[in-house]
């Protein structure tokens, strides 16, 4: 992104000395922009103007990778603030918080049920992918055994101490997953650089109120620690959904890059111990710009909730959602129930298997390739015809896997009922419903 | 992108209906102009009160608590060449709907009014001419810059200066229309934003070609980035042409009916 | 220097429109920033929940804590009544489920009864909700309208179909409020106001039902949308877009796998109805975040905490 006239010349000292050759500030700013001079040609600019146009070419906001091996993740690295510009890169993570004011049970016991929290989702594994390890200043030794245990549960690790000497010691034993050290401040601002810049992990920073994060990230950038990410949680909801837009929204819009890096959201501290409330939060903040929330519950009907809600919001508006081709067996179906078929497309997969389980008929969903687009735009397109679906038969095998000869298609695509026939020989072609809701009716009609 | 902006062009002293009006603080026949234009789409009002050297600080307050008492606050561009006049229209002015503009500065002797502007917190037109028209783009760039510093310098965002590249008349300079277009280019490239008065290309064309050659030109301004310009808003086929560049460019959401709203 | 962060509050406004009468009415929309920015300016009126109730009574309804708090109502009526006391809810929406010709195909005019008996019974503002049947739901709107007169009600929805008629009658004749409905098209959506104002009904009695979809499938073609129409109506200062806007969330969510599901069928998922609530939670916090002004909800527990959620970011 090139830095227009304009903007240089607000760097300039607007003196129109002219001891860089060109009359006014404006002209000289003018010519930089097309490249035409070097802006060292300036005797005055200060450090901090140039810079800023030193990084007038990096991306507005960093990505920042956290972890190791299969517990690496990528934080950041967004352009956009809303999906429909271009697309989200980075989805939110979520993290599971313990306390070192926890007892050995307790924290076993959480640390199961966080675990529990690992199925698929069109083709994406959905689990809590940190545990945020909180010090209650309890004492060192607590503090890193705690820690201990939560490095051997194969989750990435947040470290949320703000005393720079137990930081330390609890990354001597956990460095190596490389995890994040939460907790800068304005007190303890050098001694937590030092710690983490040492064990080469991230440095999560925070401060009493936005101008103070804000200060206190130019401090660690000064310092050149650049491995940051910013803890935007305040002393309410309200304080830090503010703190999650404003540093999004100054740094994507207002083109500032102090406060270009990834948030955390300490949702378990601002929602009073309320389980519902944290998952109403936390469904705020997957839109409004968390990077990694922490909460207090997460367990199913948590997850399936937010999760289905991340994954929507961190789709690629350019590329469709697909679920994998083949047979799902609905209703635990046989070889005998009858087929339906349908095309890859997520939300169509979704809509017709969830009224298909409502149905309590037992289907056998046959999901034909059709490079994701919905039943109309792929028969359209060609990519949903008897040709694509003879072919998918026969690489799916379906006739030697079902004996049911019948097969339901989308209303949408009656007029494909005859071709299809012709393709597929024996197969009792029937045209179903043209939207999904209708399938619960028609299938038990169907059935009788 | 914000939407494309008209300034209403017929509420000016050349006008004898609206010179007498002015003269006897008539409000009838200012007002029925004013509603005619607001009907059709218009955004701003230009109000020209002509050199009003004796009472114009009274007559500009006047036309401006009348208009915008009359038509919901709606903003004003406010054009004399008497300073003072601009200042006590100013005065009386309600911002809700958007700054009064003030109508114009130029690189010259007319500089002056971007101070006007920058004291009282109003969007200035700048016409990018000093005595008379600039010959070149490089003479009419310099203009623009020199503008552009002085308002900086005296603290303005550069959105509240709405450069003006001068439309030329096309029966006699039709050779420079592609240069001007050019020049309306280079400013959106600065990400400034730009005006001026449209008919002026088709001067002296007859009657029924003028909104056809008006319509083309400000479609093709606004490709070039033009963000806003001073107009007759009672020409149809303009007024269409703008709001269909508007669906063009994406500054304003497509719905059937976008010609009737 | 002191980093101050630079204020985005628009120089447009999202349209204030009053439902109901009297002390139970409530005023929806009338903000210039987009939803909870109140670092940018404050918010005049907080979102409101409207809670669902349907003809139907409490038929096919499974979770324990609704059936709950229900406990004791044997009508409709009934229900309303109490639906008044929950916490959170400063809106009635009663939905005529069985006036669907496909379904039990109820009568027009034992929908009226309902719907004034239920009037006479509450004070809070109605909602009346249809059953998408754009024939049906002309028919239905037009003879409630009339019948709830005063009321100041809103029904939902007119769509492409029969916004004439709903039009004419509910925003027109009986001077109620009128829903526009458009299935996550916001090109749709902007037209469909355009016909409505055309017809007359004044834009401060139009309120936008831009679709619904829950968290997880679809969600995010309603995400962009309800982007896309605050951007419009507040930076381009759309007036076509600046109705409120109105989001049923519990017909949509209690209806998925994840609120369907017994814990005999899916024994790892644990609670039901917790996976119902929190799918109810999650999708109206979504929209509530995305710009919706009104969500229509039915679980006490999810309202509870929505209610909660709304203060708090205020």
């Amino acid at each position: 992104m090139a830095l227009k006239g304009l903007d240089i010349f607000k760097l300039t000292p607007k003196k129109n000395c002219k001891e860089c050759g060109s009359p006014t500030c404006m002209a000289f700013s003018m010519k930089v922009a097309q490249g035409a001079v070097s802006i060292d040609k300036c005797p005055y600019m200060s450090q901090d103007a140039l810079d800023t146009l030193s990084e007038a070419t990096a991306p507005l906001m960093k990505t920042i990778e956290v972890g190791a091996g299969d517990n690496a993740h990528k934080l950041g690295g967004e352009t956009v603030l809303f999906r429909h510009e271009k697309t989200l890169v980075s989805k939110n993570l979520y993290a599971g918080a313990l306390c070192s004011c926890m007892d050995d049970a307790e924290v076993d016991a959480k640390i199961a049920e966080l675990k529990k929290i690992d199925y698929d989702r069109i083709g994406e594994r959905e689990f809590v992918e940190f545990l945020f390890v909180h010090y209650a200043d309890n004492g060192a030794d607590k503090y890193v055994e705690l820690v201990k245990k939560a490095a051997a549960a194969d989750r990435a690790l947040i470290l949320d101490c703000a005393d720079a000497e137990v930081a330390k010691a609890a990354l001597a034993v956990c460095k190596d997953g490389k995890p994040i050290l939460n907790g800068a401040n304005k007190d303890n601002l050098d001694a937590m650089n030092a710690v983490a810049t040492e064990a080469g992990v991230v440095l999560g920073v925070t401060g009493a109120d936005i101008s103070e994060i804000y200060d206190n990230v130019k401090a660690l950038e000064g310092k050149g620690n650049k491995k940051l990410v910013i803890d935007v949680t305040g002393a309410n909801a309200k304080e830090t959904f503010a703190n999650a837009v404003l540093v999004r929204r100054t740094n994507l819009k207002d083109g500032d890059r102090t406060f270009g890096y990834p948030s955390i959201v300490n949702i378990a501290k601002i929602a009073g111990g309320d389980a519902h409330m944290e998952t109403a939060l936390a469904a705020a903040f997957t839109l409004k710009y968390g990077s990694i929330l922490v909460m207090d519950k997460i367990g199913y009907a948590e997850a399936l909730a937010l999760y289905g809600l991340r994954q929507n919001i961190y789709t690629d508006p350019q590329k469709p959602m697909k679920v994998e081709p083949g047979i799902y067996a609905l209703n635990g179906a046989d070889e005998n129930s009858p087929c339906s078929l349908t095309v890859d497309f997520a939300l169509t997969y979704f809509l017709v298997s969830g009224e298909y389980e409502r149905s309590k008929c037992p289907v056998n969903l046959l999901i034909s390739d059709a490079s994701g687009m919905s039943v109309l735009t792929a028969w359209a397109a060609g990519k949903f015809s008897a040709g694509t679906i003879k072919k998918f038969f026969d690489e799916h095998k379906i006739e030697e896997k079902i004996k049911s000869r019948t097969l339901i298609i989308p209303g949408k695509v009656a007029v494909m009922k005859g071709e299809i026939e012709a393709k597929l020989p024996g197969w009792n072609v029937v045209v179903g419903p043209m939207e999904a809701v209708q399938l619960v009716k028609f299938i038990k009609d169907f059935q009788g | 992108m914000a939407k494309f902006i008209t300034i209403g062009e017929r509420i000016h002293c050349i006008s004898p209906v609206i010179r007498k009006a002015m003269a006897e603080r008539d409000p009838e026949p200012i007002l029925k102009r004013a509603k005619e234009q607001l009907d059709a789409g218009a955004t701003y009002l230009d109000v020209n009160i002509g050199p009003a050297e004796n009472d114009g600080e009274d007559l500009m307050k006047w036309a401006v608590k009348l208009l915008q008492e009359n038509f919901d606050n709606v903003p004003l561009a406010l054009d004399t060449a008497n300073m003072k006049a601009i200042e006590a229209g100013i005065s009386v002015y309600n911002r809700s709907k958007g700054k009064p503009i003030v109508n114009s500065a130029d690189a010259g002797d007319r500089i002056g009014y971007i101070d006007l502007a920058a004291a009282n917190d109003a969007i200035v037109i700048a016409l990018c001419s000093a005595n008379g028209i600039a010959a070149d783009n490089d003479e009419r760039m310099m203009h623009c810059q020199n503008m552009l510093e002085h308002g900086m310098m005296l603290g303005m965002e550069s959105d509240d200066l709405w450069f003006d590249p001068l439309f030329l008349v096309i029966k006699g300079m039709q050779d420079k229309q592609m240069e001007f277009l050019e020049a309306i280019k280079m400013f959106s490239d600065m990400g400034l934003n730009s005006t001026g008065g449209l008919s002026n290309n088709s001067n002296g064309m007859p009657k029924h070609i003028r909104p056809i050659m008006d319509s083309a030109m400000v479609a093709m301004c606004m490709m070039q980035g033009l963000t806003s310009a001073i107009v007759n808003p009672c020409d149809l086929r303009l007024m269409e042409t703008i709001k269909s560049c508007d669906i063009i460019k994406n500054n304003n959401l497509y719905a059937d009916s976008y010609l009737e709203i | 220097m002191a980093f101050t962060p630079k204020k985005q509050a628009f120089n447009a406004k999202i349209n204030a429109v009053t439902l109901g009468t009297g002390e139970k009415s409530i005023v929806i929309g009338g903000e210039n920033v987009l939803p909870f920015y109140t670092f940018d300016a404050e918010m005049p009126n907080k979102p409101a929940i409207a809670v669902e109730i349907r003809d139907t009574g409490l038929e096919g309804e499974t979770a324990p804590g609704l059936l709950a708090f229900y406990e004791g109502c044997t009508s409709v009526v009934d229900m309303a009544k109490k639906a008044e006391t929950m916490e959170g809810a400063s809106a009635i929406c009663l939905h005529f489920e069985s006036a669907d010709p496909n379904g039990a195909n109820k009568p027009v005019e034992e929908c009226v009864e309902l719907a004034k008996a239920v009037a006479d019974a509450v004070s809070m503002p109605i909602i009346v909700m249809g059953c998408k049947n754009v024939e049906k739901d002309a028919q239905l709107f037009n003879a409630v309208s009339d019948a709830l007169q005063g009321k100041n009600i809103l029904v939902l929805s007119s769509r492409e179909e029969n916004y004439k008629t709903v039009g004419a009658s509910a925003g027109l004749a009986y001077n109620q409020k009128v829903g526009a409905e458009s299935a996550v098209d916001i090109n749709l959506a902007k037209q469909l106001n355009v016909l409505l104002s055309q017809l007359g009904v004044p834009a401060a009695s139009v309120c936008m039902n831009l679709g619904s979809s829950a968290a997880g499938y679809g969600y995010e073609y309603l995400s962009s949308t309800l982007d896309r129409v605050k951007a419009a109506a507040l930076a381009q200062n759309d007036a076509m877009l600046q109705m409120p806007i109105v989001t049923p969330i519990s017909t949509e969510t209690w209806t998925t796998k994840e609120a369907m599901l017994s814990e005999a069928e899916a024994p790892d998922w644990g609670s039901q109805e917790e996976r119902g609530i929190e799918m109810e939670i999650t999708t109206a916090s979504a929209c509530l975040v995305g710009g919706s002004n009104v969500v229509i909800m039915k679980h006490p527990a999810s309202i509870a905490t929505i209610a909660k959620f709304i203060d708090s970011l205020m």
